[in-house]
């Protein structure tokens, strides 16, 4: 079989894994950090104002109009929904597929995921008229006499496809941690830590009993959760393909959507992996530039994949001959909107081209441009979609253009604040690798290590 | 007066004698005006229900939760419990904490029944016959009265308007006085009361040298008051309007030697020439003359056919079979060039010979060479006339005429109707329109005398000269001539600033009267609620200083009503005329329930014209670019500026609102390198504007158009500012304002400016949206122009058992007046957004009417689609509703449940139609006491965040079916009108239950020319739309919409 | 659940290849409550302890389908019997609308009943139970045998961990 390089560098014992790793946890703060966190606590702040103001005063603050009734709160749900794709996909389909070079990378994605969806979640609640009505979304048993909610609404199917998403990989990525902070229990020198962990590990001591019974979950947990994260975005694209609108009605948006997701999954990824490697440089030995050259290609794949949906939606515009949809088609790429299609397919298909070439793949600075890039493509690509379909659709006399105002900007910034903080937050109390996860694979590579 | 009457009146203080001091220093005005009572007594004899209501009106629930929000439902409810008294009494000023139940109700008042009074509308060119919808009290909604036969039934933009001007809250609350200094410059304004006002007035009456300056008036009894006092005070009554038809009576005049304003025949006409009468918007009697015109359509074989030389892109010029854009200083060449082809070339008519004529009409031989149109469709048009001799029509008029040469386009235009003898056939001298006596010369003579210092006392009513009379005319000066300027105006506008006193007129609403609206028609004209205000009739003041000064003929002095003497002129005048062989009691009363007796005079014969009246026709040179002004469909001359509606109402063609703005042509904003919105400078008559550019297909390249009726100063919040004041680049030339073919200097400022426009594209892209037909295409295949679809379900869907509601509309006759826009504005609260808010796209109309522009852009067609809720039965709306706030009712309409909606807006994504709408803001909120008494209380105020759309009018659906029941019978078709049908004066919407294979919208279904829009995807809209169908000898249509397969 | 700990002798041993030495000695010598305790699991613990196949599997499956026919009853019920409307002119009972929502509810009662399984079968939560060596869940491996066990001989038991190199012995309460 194929020489692999080693997962973990450095030929560390069981100890040195688990110090490296508890480190940031036991450790005071770096100034560095803490710098992090506090721009990231104003930025999440004055998002909380941004949306009470939106709130209490009306969606009329935000660009949505007539008849562009969607506009930046969904579109940059989707973006955060699409970011929350890569961390149960890494912890679940690589698991599935036996990668064991997920270990080290899995437990920040699926962090990432968590926070992302919980970023996300808040968009589809907030950018109704009366928030302070969502909870008649749910179908619960009321005094109303038969009053129930329409299930033939695909928003209906979001609201049971993105709580049962968050929960699920809330689970899986808690599940995870138990003998992790069972670890930082022991290790607790003094009485508060030892409690908080001890509650945090629910008292688990890892006999083999115990750990066959884990192993089992996990598989499971993966089994459950891979087609979980492809219907969630799937249904996430049905708020769009099962409209008639010409540019949302169509049939390739699943399997384009998840596509997307993994791909802007992975650029965040790397963008906070790359943060993470400058943060804690001990983690350099566990995130390697092997990780990081994976992922890469991933990108460079999925990157390839989003530019055949392009494509082919272009193609199939033309093919159908449906006039709407061309006219839709050509309004994206040359109307009042051109420039953002065009952003869109520069950051999402073009620029992840580079990745063909190794240096570029192991260059920490360069990838980390580049995964910016695909971050910021991946918003223009549901910009696109959101709003170049809804601003030119059957009747002329409906066209108009979307209103950007200054909230839209500030609920688009501040949503970054809201995710970062919890982030950060994570980095310092949480392991952010597997320590569990990791030993048993720390001498693959090295000649006679297990596989 | 004596004690003794006082005593009969005690609610009567109509005179100021000493009894009448104690109530008048009361704070509030409370028992002032009895004259509503007296007009319910003659429904309703019920001297009980007067006490108490006299008891009631005291106190009024409307002063509850004063300051905050603008209508809250609780306080509705209290309303719906309140007296009729008390609804209407808004002005009381007392804080009230208890409300007040009907425990006696008065027998024609039923709660949440709706009770009619007939009245009438008069906005100086145009009356109307109105049916007044109140509710507990209060005018809620103004409809036509169907038994007018005239309007039957349909009412223009305005007429539905003014209602809101009842309840604007700046109107002044009472007699006031402006103290002027020398120079008449000051702006103190204190309240006076009614005695000095009047001890002032007749003081400087009794002086001499006294004018009444009105606008038109159409009121025969009111015309009498002003006689009488005229006659009393030996004062002189001058009639001005912004929109004068003088040019026509001088014509006419000139032509068969009386001055007067004929009554057109529309529909007797087939072959229709308007040269710049905009007859279908803005000119005249648009709501009749547009029940006329599509009258001669309906029938399509036959239809008629509208040319058009149009010098700006009018209303008229957009529904013309064939229009041809010219600029004003044309308009003489084209009906002479039309003369010389018809009565030299042709050699047709009884003027054929005449060597003079023919020596007048030389100079015009080559004249379609200048137009822009092939010379086959000019010598075509000249047959088609000739073919119709005695069946066509040609009229002119309208401000875009009124070039230096107005009164000889006028006798063009009678010689060429004269020589097709259309005179005594299509168009009616003897049925000549009273009332349209404005005069700009008698205005200038008035300034004269003024200047001269020979006129003492002005009294101006229901006109505003100091905001639209031009400038250049110098009124201002003069008037500051006079010693005592009276202002009966509603409000401290242009003129009431430069008035000693502003002694505030009844709201037509709130007043008696009466109209002369065709020769021999006469209506009545009821009060719909109590005075709301210290106001007093302007009829009665004129009474009252007769009374005071013991001058004047006996009827004038010995009524102490308005009321009263209405009734006695009716008896003695009008009865003579109208209501012979019945008793006074019966003829008043019919004229009260029917609101119109008489019928038109009839019997126009052919008057002979006088050639030597041609001699003085010339051609017209012209220079550059010519100025065109012309009034708009919302707007008018601007009086009502103040009513938001108007403003935020989109202009019919260009769909601009909340500006005015100058229309250049394509090819002449290129020329200027202009862009949409750019400011363009204008320098006319020496006066220099700047007004933001909209660039107008089919406008001729040397035509620069501006609306007048903006620019208002001091109309109150909502007019103030909006748009700029274009009457005054209007000329003058011996005592005639020129509002057409001014020579304007130009320059592009390159300043960007924002032009609200609703409508975001202007062409249909090849799609089939609005299906037109040529007529020889349709005489052919009766669905030409249409696209069928093959539509198949995979399953058979729900059925509809008993009523299944649908509407029909048929694009061929709408004309895109915008009528029933506001009537669906005014029936479902709809509330205005703001200028700010319409450019991001929020307005809220349920119903709108796109425009689309057909054929080569520079000389580009017009069509129109009202464009409500469809209904569709597989509503895409529905099915992407996540909580089912909006549903299907088993008679197939599109429920929308305000109060379970959350506000997703995933339905109006999936609109195809994009018909929804939502509260972006609680515009609720913005409604200012008290216009809430406006708000309909059958449709739901909607709160921020949910959706809104068109529902049929669903309210008046169940109305109908419970009456229905109650009365025990089943539906009769046609029972049940929406809105927007209601107020329709071509009657282009249908409405009714397409499962009854009787009713007219099931025949409308199955017409040939019928499409649903956007029928391909299947979402089987309950609406459908019949084809436009032009009239112009063309095989195809100027564009194509084939195109669209999906 | 209630846990009652056990006394018992523990041994600690310092790396995963004498952990699985012991762990098949002890199965060996007949020991079957005994355990063993790993800070990550072990490859090859489970048939070192003779430990069968977890039985979560199955609580997943069946939970599963409960999920699933939830679901479909739920819609089913709620759009087409309890309250009929007629939306976009669609059928009452519209089967493919109602995919997805019984497709995410198989998900979410499969996962959380087996999360709840394993609960149940690790008898977690647990507060603060007894440690034998805080290493043992960093770097260090013991096997633990309760004296209710067979063939329980603390003599016996002590002498066969010293023979497979334990790094530390001691009575314990497990």
């Amino acid at each position: 079989m194929m020489k692999r390089n080693p997962l973990v560098l450095g030929h560390k014992t069981l100890k040195q894994i688990t110090e490296d790793i508890v480190a940031p946890v036991e450790t005071m703060p770096s100034k560095g950090w803490l710098g992090l966190f506090l721009s990231a606590k104003m930025l999440f702040i004055f998002y909380i104002i941004t949306l009470a103001l939106v709130v209490s005063t009306g969606m009329g603050l935000l660009g949505v109009n007539h008849p562009n009734g969607w506009g930046t709160m969904i579109i940059t749900f989707v973006f955060w929904i699409g970011i929350g794709h890569a961390g149960t996909l890494i912890s679940a389909i690589l698991f599935l597929f036996r990668q064991k070079w997920r270990t080290s990378v899995a437990r920040t994605a699926e962090a990432m995921t968590v926070f992302a969806v919980m970023t996300a979640g808040l968009f589809p609640l907030l950018h109704t008229g009366r928030p302070w009505l969502d909870f008649w979304l749910f179908p619960y048993p009321n005094q109303r006499g038969p009053l129930w909610v329409n299930f033939r609404s695909p928003l209906l199917w979001d609201v049971f496809a993105v709580s049962t998403y968050a929960t699920v990989s809330m689970v899986f990525w808690y599940i995870g941690m138990v003998p992790d902070f069972a670890t930082i229990r022991d290790r607790a020198k003094n009485k508060i830590r030892h409690t908080v962990y001890g509650i945090l590990s629910l008292g688990w001591r890892g006999t083999a009993k115990n750990w066959s019974h884990y192993e089992m979950l996990y598989l499971l947990l993966a089994g459950l959760s891979a087609p979980l994260v492809l219907s969630v975005h799937t249904i996430v694209s049905f708020d769009f393909a099962v409209s008639n609108l010409p540019g949302w009605h169509t049939t390739i948006f699943p399997p384009y959507f998840v596509a997307g997701a993994i791909f802007s999954g992975f650029g965040m990824v790397v963008t906070l992996m790359t943060f993470v490697r400058i943060g804690f440089p001990e983690f350099k030995n566990y995130i390697t530039l092997d990780h990081m050259e994976v992922m890469n290609k991933i990108i460079m794949t999925t990157g390839l994949m989003v530019g055949y949906a392009y494509a082919s939606e272009f193609f199939v515009a033309w093919y159908s001959g449906n006039i709407y949809e061309r006219a839709v088609f050509i309004n994206r790429a040359l109307g009042a909107y051109g420039w953002s299609y065009w952003v869109m397919v520069s950051c999402n298909v073009l620029i992840p081209q580079l990745f063909w070439f190794k240096k570029i793949r192991r260059s920490i600075p360069i990838m980390f441009v580049i995964s910016i890039f695909v971050n910021i493509g991946m918003w223009f690509e549901r910009f696109v979609i959101t709003v170049t379909s809804l601003h030119h659709d059957f009747l002329p006399s409906n066209w108009g253009n979307y209103a950007w105002t200054m909230y839209d900007t500030a609920i688009l910034v501040g949503s970054f604040g809201m995710f970062l903080t919890l982030f950060l937050l994570y980095l310092r109390v949480f392991p952010a690798i597997s320590i569990a996860e990791i030993k048993p694979v720390k001498d693959v590579g090295y000649g006679g290590g297990q596989h | 007066m004596s004690d003794t009457h006082q005593h009969d009146h005690d609610h009567d203080h109509e005179h100021d004698h000493s009894a009448d001091a104690s109530s008048a220093s009361v704070p509030a005005p409370t028992l002032r005006d009895p004259r509503y009572w007296l007009s319910l007594e003659d429904w309703a004899k019920d001297p009980e229900f007067q006490k108490m209501a006299e008891k009631e009106f005291m106190s009024s629930p409307l002063q509850e939760s004063d300051g905050e929000d603008g209508w809250a439902r609780r306080e509705f409810l209290k309303l719906m419990g309140a007296s009729l008294a008390m609804a209407s009494a808004g002005c009381i000023r007392r804080p009230v904490q208890k409300i007040v139940p009907y425990n006696k109700q008065p027998e024609e008042v039923t709660f949440t029944v709706p009770n009619l009074y007939t009245s009438t509308y008069f906005d100086g060119s145009e009356a109307l016959g109105l049916l007044v919808s109140t509710r507990e009290g209060r005018p809620l909604k103004i409809e036509g009265n169907p038994k007018h036969p005239l309007n039957k039934g349909a009412t223009s933009v305005r007429a539905q308007a003014h209602i809101l001007s009842l309840y604007d809250p700046e109107r002044i609350k009472g007699p006031q006085r402006n103290l002027l200094n020398k120079a008449k410059t000051n702006r103190d304004t204190i309240s006076a009361k009614w005695d000095d006002v009047d001890d002032a007035t007749v003081k400087q009456l009794n002086k001499g040298g006294v004018v009444v300056l009105s606008g038109a008036i159409n009121s025969p009894a009111t015309r009498a008051v002003i006689g009488d006092f005229c006659q009393a005070f030996g004062a002189k009554h001058v009639t001005w309007e912004p929109l004068a038809h003088e040019e026509i009576r001088h014509g006419q005049k000139a032509s068969y030697g009386e001055a007067l304003v004929p009554f057109y025949r529309f529909d007797k006409a087939k072959v229709i020439v308007s040269i710049g009468a905009d007859f279908l918007g803005t000119w005249m009697m648009p709501t009749t003359y547009t029940r006329q015109f599509s009258a001669g359509r309906k029938d399509i074989e036959k239809m008629n056919k509208l040319v058009v030389f149009d010098p700006h892109y009018s209303l008229t010029g957009a529904n013309a079979d064939v229009r041809i854009r010219i600029k004003p200083s044309q308009q003489i060449s084209v009906v002479m060039g039309l003369a010389h082809e018809i009565v030299v070339k042709k050699g047709f008519g009884r003027f054929a010979g005449n060597a003079s004529v023919k020596a007048a009409l030389e100079p015009f031989a080559g004249v379609v060479s200048q137009l822009k149109m092939e010379p086959a469709l000019f010598v075509k048009l000249a047959e088609d006339l000739i073919a119709n001799k005695g069946k066509s029509l040609v009229v002119a008029g309208g401000l875009p005429t009124l070039t230096a040469q107005a009164q000889e386009l006028q006798i063009a235009v009678n010689f060429l109707n004269s020589v097709l003898e259309n005179d005594g056939e299509t168009i009616e001298s003897k049925n000549s329109l009273p009332g349209l006596t404005a005069s700009y010369s008698e205005m200038a003579d008035l300034i004269d005398s003024l200047n001269k210092g020979t006129v003492k006392t002005v009294i101006i009513h229901r006109t505003n000269p100091l905001y639209s009379l031009p400038p250049s005319f110098g009124f201002k000066d003069a008037l500051k001539k006079a010693d005592l300027v009276l202002y009966t105006g509603d409000r401290n506008d242009e003129t009431g600033l430069q008035s000693d006193y502003l002694i505030p007129d009844h709201h037509p609403l709130e007043n008696w009267g009466d109209a002369e609206i065709g020769r021999g028609l006469f209506s009545i004209h009821q009060p719909t609620i109590r005075p709301m205000y210290d106001t007093r009739s302007f009829e009665l003041s004129l009474m009252t200083w007769g009374y005071l000064a013991k001058k004047g003929p006996k009827r004038l002095q010995e009524f102490e009503t308005f009321y009263d003497y209405l009734r006695q002129f009716w008896k003695t005048d009008i009865q003579p005329k109208a209501g012979k062989g019945k008793s006074f009691d019966d003829f008043w009363d019919e004229a009260l329930q029917d609101g119109v007796v008489g019928t038109q005079a009839s019997g126009s014969s052919s008057r002979t014209f006088k050639t030597e009246a041609l001699s003085s026709v010339k051609p017209v040179q012209s220079q550059g670019f010519e100025l065109v002004l012309h009034p708009t469909v919302a707007m008018g001359d601007g009086s009502l500026a103040n009513v938001a509606w108007l403003h935020e109402l989109p202009d019919p063609v260009t769909k601009i609102c909340w500006d005015n703005y100058v229309s250049v042509s394509i090819a002449t904003a290129e020329a200027l390198k202009l862009k949409e919105g750019m400011l363009l400078e204008l320098t006319v008559n020496g006066v220099t504007k700047e007004l933001p550019t909209h660039i107008q297909p089919g406008l001729h390249d040397d035509v620069l158009a501006v609306a007048v009726g903006y620019g208002r100063t001091q109309a109150g919040k909502v007019a103030n500012g909006v748009g700029v004041n274009s009457y005054e680049m209007v000329g003058v030339k011996k005592g005639q304002a020129i509002y057409a073919g001014a020579f304007v200097e130009v320059k592009n400022t390159h300043k960007k400016y924002l032009l609200a426009n609703p409508q975001g594209h202007h062409t249909m892209e090849g799609r089939q949206i609005v299906v037109e037909a040529t007529l020889k295409e349709y005489l052919k295949n009766p669905s030409a122009g249409q696209h069928k679809h093959h539509i198949f379900s995979i399953w058979s869907g729900h059925a509809y058992n008993g009523h299944k509601w649908a509407m029909s509309v048929d694009l061929n006759s709408c004309t895109g007046c915008n009528a029933c826009v506001v009537a669906c504005q005014s029936e479902n609260n709809i509330p205005v957004v703001g200028k700010k808010y319409v450019i991001q796209g929020r307005e809220m109309y349920w119903i709108r009417v796109d425009r689309y522009y057909v054929g080569d852009p520079a000389n580009a067609q017009a069509v129109f689609q009202p464009l409500m809720c469809q209904h569709c039965d597989n509503a895409p709306c529905e099915s992407v509703c996540p909580v089912a706030a909006t549903v299907h009712s088993d008679e197939g309409l599109n429920d929308m449940i305000y109060n379970r909606c959350v506000g997703t807006r995933y339905c109006a994504n999936n609109c195809p139609y994009k018909v929804r709408r939502f509260n972006w803001f609680n515009f609720a909120k913005l409604i200012e006491k008290p216009m809430h008494l406006a708000l309909n209380p059958d449709v739901t105020v909607r709160v921020r965040g949910v959706m809104e759309k068109c529902s049929f009018c669903v309210h008046r659906i169940k109305a109908g079916k419970t009456k229905a029941n109650l009365e025990k019978r089943e539906l009769v078709d046609g029972e049940i009108k929406t809105a927007c049908q209601q107020v329709c004066p071509t009657d282009a919407i249908v409405f009714g239950d397409v499962n009854n294979p009787k009713s007219q919208v099931a025949q409308m279904f199955k017409d040939k020319r019928g499409y649903a829009l956007l029928e391909e995807f299947h979402a089987a809209p309950n609406v459908r739309y019949q084809a436009k169908i032009r009239n112009n000898d063309q095989e195809g249509t100027a564009h194509d919409n084939k195109g669209s397969h999906s | 659940m209630a846990t009652i700990y056990k006394p018992g002798m523990a041994a600690i041993f310092e790396t995963e290849e004498a952990i699985l030495k012991a762990a098949h000695k002890v199965k060996e010598m007949g020991f079957k409550k005994f355990d063993a305790i790993t800070p990550y699991p072990v490859h090859g613990m489970e048939e070192a302890c003779g430990i069968q196949r977890s039985w979560i599997p199955y609580v997943a499956f069946v939970m599963g389908v409960f999920g699933c026919s939830s679901g479909w009853l739920l819609t089913w019920w709620t759009s087409a019997v309890n309250w009929p409307l007629n939306i976009g002119g669609k059928p009452f009972h519209s089967l493919p609308a109602f995919i997805p929502i019984m497709f995410e509810l198989t998900i979410l009662f499969s996962a959380l009943s087996s999360v709840a399984a394993l609960f149940y079968a690790c008898g977690l939560p647990r507060v603060n139970p007894p440690i034998i060596h805080p290493d043992l869940t960093c770097h260090k491996f013991a096997i633990f045998i309760p004296r209710d066990d067979v063939g329980y001989d603390e003599g016996k038991i002590e002498g066969m961990f010293q023979a497979l190199g334990a790094s530390a012995i001691k009575r314990a309460e497990f």
